[in-house]
This record gives C-alpha cells, sequence and structure tokens, in this order.
C-alpha cells in the first residue's frame, strides 16, 4: 500500500506560485498578440450624425474609424473620394507609408492591393481616373485626425491616395487638399503597423473595407 | 533586374526615418518653425542647427542665434508685410528661412530664392545697411523666376547706352556694391552693374525701399532709371493689378 504523502506549506506555495506565473504568461501573451484589446471599436449604428450622408467608415485592422467628409470645404476632392469609396475601391489597399503617431497613408490602388502588392513600385501607383486639382484656397485646420488627399511634389495631382494625421500640423493648410476629420476611432489608427527605420512598410496593414453610412 | 529591385528595397528599410514635416515640404533640413501665423500667410522657419543644400551640398547656412533671430524677425516681417497673400501666391512665395552666414560655393550672399520649393532663405546676418532693401531684391528674384517670360532681358539692355555690358553672371565681377548711387547714371548701385537679372532686383527693390517723392526725384533725374522704373511697374501690374508700390 502507497502511502500518501502530503505537500508541505511551501511546496503548496511553490505550486500556487508556478500556477499563477503560467497564468499570467499565457494572459500576457494573448494581451500582446491582441493589439487591439485596449482600444475601443465604434458601431457606426449606434451613433447619431448631424450629416450622414457625409459618413465614412474605414474599417481598419483594430475596427472602425468614422470619417466626417467635408465636401464645402473640397468639392471636387470629396466628390473623387465618395467616387472611390462608393465603388469599393479603397478595399484590402495597404497602408503603405505610415509614420509612427505622426500619419497614416494609404490609396494605392495600382500597386498596393492585397493580392497585387509591389513594394518597388508601392506609392506611385494610380487610380485610372486621372488627377484633379488641389483645392488649398479654403481655410482648413489640419489638427490630429484631419485627412486630405496626397499628392506628388506639385499641386494639382492628386487621385486616389489619402493620408490621416495622427498630430497636429499646421504647415498642410494650404499644401494639402483636406477632405474631412475622423470623428470617432483615430486611435485605432496609432495600431497600423508602421516601421522604425523607414516610412515604408514591409507586409504592412490593409484597410478591410472603407464605405459610406448611406 | 530583381537584384536592383532588392537593393532598392534594402535601402529604402535601411534608411533612417527623417519623418519631419518641414523637410517633406521644402527639403531643407534642421529647420523649426518661428511664426506661422501671420495675416498674409508667409510661414516663417528658423534653423536650430547648421545645414547643406544642393547637389553638391554647396549652399551652406548655420544656425540662428535667439538674439539676432528676433531683432532681424521683427525688419524681415515689416518688410514682407507689405506684400498680399495673393501677390505671394500670384509669386508663389510660402516659407522663410531665417539662418546664419548662408553662402553658396564659399561665398556669401544675402538669400538664396526658390521658387518651386515656395521658399526664400535669407541671411539674418547680412550688412545691416542694407538688410531690408536687400530682403526685397530676394523677393523680385522669386518673381522673375516665377514668372521668366515677363522680364525680357533683351528689352531691358536696351535701356542701357549701346556701350554698356553687363558681366556673365552675378559672380563673376567684382561689382558688388550695395551703396545707392547719389549719382544714378541709369543705375542704382554697383551691383546692378552685374548683369541684367540682378539690374531689374536693384530697381524693384528700390522702388519697394524709397519713398515715392524718392523715387520720382530719381526718375526727373535719370532717364535710364525712369524706363526701368515703368518696365518693372508694368511687368508687377501685370502679375497683380492691385499691387501698390
Amino acid at each position: 500500500m502507497i502511502k500518501k504523502i502530503k505537500a508541505s506549506t511551501s511546496e503548496k506555495i511553490i505550486l500556487i506560485f508556478l500556477v499563477t506565473l503560467f497564468i499570467l504568461t499565457l494572459g500576457t501573451y494573448f494581451v500582446i498578440k491582441n493589439e487591439c484589446l485596449f482600444v475601443k471599436n465604434f458601431d457606426p449604428k449606434n451613433i447619431n450624425f448631424k450629416n450622414p450622408k457625409n459618413i465614412a467608415i474605414l474599417n481598419v485592422p483594430c475596427g472602425n474609424v468614422v470619417i466626417e467628409l467635408y465636401p464645402k470645404v473640397s468639392p471636387n476632392g470629396v466628390k473623387r473620394f465618395i467616387t472611390l469609396i462608393q465603388s469599393n475601391a479603397y478595399d484590402d489597399v495597404a497602408f503603405h507609408r505610415v509614420i509612427k503617431n505622426r500619419l497614416v497613408q494609404a490609396g494605392d490602388l495600382e500597386f498596393g492591393k492585397k493580392d497585387f502588392l509591389d513594394y518597388g513600385k508601392i506609392g506611385t501607383g494610380k487610380s485610372g481616373l486621372g488627377t484633379i486639382k488641389s483645392e488649398i484656397e479654403n481655410e482648413f485646420n489640419y489638427v490630429k485626425g484631419s485627412v486630405g488627399l496626397a499628392r506628388t511634389f506639385k499641386n494639382d495631382t492628386e487621385d486616389s491616395q489619402f493620408f490621416i494625421i495622427l498630430q497636429d500640423e499646421p504647415l498642410f493648410e494650404g499644401e494639402y487638399t483636406p477632405v474631412g476629420k475622423v470623428i470617432y476611432g483615430v486611435e485605432l489608427l496609432n495600431k497600423i503597423k508602421y516601421q522604425r527605420h523607414s516610412e515604408y512598410i514591409l507586409r504592412p496593414d490593409f484597410i478591410s473595407t472603407f464605405r459610406m453610412l448611406n | 533586374m530583381n537584384l536592383f529591385r532588392a537593393i532598392l528595397l534594402l535601402i529604402i528599410f535601411i534608411t533612417p526615418l527623417r519623418a519631419n514635416t518641414i523637410y517633406n515640404l521644402i527639403k531643407i533640413p534642421n529647420l523649426k518653425i518661428y511664426e506661422i501665423n501671420t495675416k498674409n500667410k508667409l510661414k516663417y522657419l528658423y534653423a536650430i542647427s547648421s545645414f547643406r543644400l544642393g547637389v553638391q551640398k554647396n549652399i551652406v547656412c548655420l544656425s540662428s542665434n535667439k538674439k539676432d533671430l528676433e531683432k532681424k524677425y521683427k525688419t524681415i516681417y515689416k518688410s514682407l508685410s507689405r506684400y498680399s497673400y495673393d501677390y505671394l501666391k500670384k509669386i508663389n512665395l510660402k516659407y522663410i528661412v531665417l539662418c546664419e552666414n548662408l553662402s553658396i560655393s564659399g561665398i556669401n550672399t544675402a538669400g538664396i530664392p526658390d521658387n518651386i520649393m515656395k521658399t526664400l532663405i535669407l541671411d539674418i546676418k547680412f550688412n545691416e545697411d542694407y538688410f531690408e532693401r536687400v530682403i526685397h531684391h530676394e523677393v523680385f528674384h522669386i518673381v522673375n523666376d516665377q514668372h521668366k517670360k515677363l522680364f525680357n532681358e533683351s528689352e531691358w539692355i536696351k535701356f542701357n547706352s549701346s556701350e554698356f555690358k553687363y558681366a556673365k553672371c552675378s559672380i563673376c565681377t567684382e561689382k558688388l556694391g550695395l551703396e545707392t548711387y547719389k549719382k544714378t547714371n541709369g543705375f542704382f548701385t554697383e551691383y546692378s552693374k552685374s548683369t541684367a537679372s540682378e539690374d531689374m532686383a536693384e530697381v524693384y527693390s528700390h522702388i519697394i525701399f524709397l519713398n515715392t517723392k524718392e523715387i520720382n526725384q530719381i526718375r526727373k533725374l535719370d532717364s535710364i532709371l525712369d524706363n526701368k522704373i515703368s518696365y518693372i511697374e508694368n511687368k508687377i501690374k501685370k502679375i497683380d493689378t492691385s499691387f501698390n508700390f
């Protein structure tokens, strides 16, 4: 007959310690892996908007970013933006240029699509709709969350690429065509993948969907 | 081709990140905002440390001393405030970079205009006696670069006497004096005699800097300068009809 040996108090403490350590390790692993754990996801259905016609929902890896568009500030820029959103053109397009806490840029429809990603050319692609004129005359405060159309070095070269700034950028006024502002979920954009040594991203995050609310 | 792409990608991904808004906009490093809330929307920036520019890095300017900067900013702001937002837009000038001991290939210069970058770099340590007028001189170079077709050098040369010839370039001559002549004889300064475009810039800066009475006096006494002043005034009016000299 095997004699039952009772665990001593110190053995019990070690056991409890090991179990706690295991749980903590496992928990931490999931917390670290889930980068979206502490950011709030917004459901646009639960929000009342003043101008629902001008609301666009950008779905990114951590959830919904709610953007209000300003057609009065940049009529042509917003028109182009809505045209592309309504044709689902931005779905599966990479955030190819990300500067931590400063800006995220996406919208290269030619070289930034998930299945046709071209690292050598990303950022230079076109939409096929042609370029539009810069609309930089109206006053606009480029504060955190502002959305603007990207362009080449020259004015009047806006097409499909857009950026969202993650900090105030007063020098952007009069330089870039503003199209709107994030009204909910700007913190979700801080979770977009970035690289320490480059503005351009290897294996970038993608836009899941981009839709108008109505 | 693939190897080339791989190398290119490697360079892109290991290059240190220069995530600076000002650098991205005007391609000049080491700048900070000095003042951006101005009536004519000019953005004043200053050098926090020295910078080098150009393909051969031959443009050099040093960081600005705070005391000098505060003092000179007032003068620069006052001088440039006479230009309206509309005029500045038409000539493509938006950023004023303030730094010290500006030089090109080792030769000191008061300013470097760049209409493509919408930028005018100004040396705040430039000779006090001419500093205010020289600001307008440099503004003219922006105007001239932006509206090249408007300012015809062949037409301009005809205003001078037939024996006179400009130098081949503004730095291939000893004629660098900026003091306004008492007896003008067709030129405001010695530097006016260097090249046609420098002459135009000197005429422009004097029209802006001197008062109407002084200009009218010069016009009466010097027919060549009278023609040159009229030429510049007409061309500027073509750029901006509401411009007031």
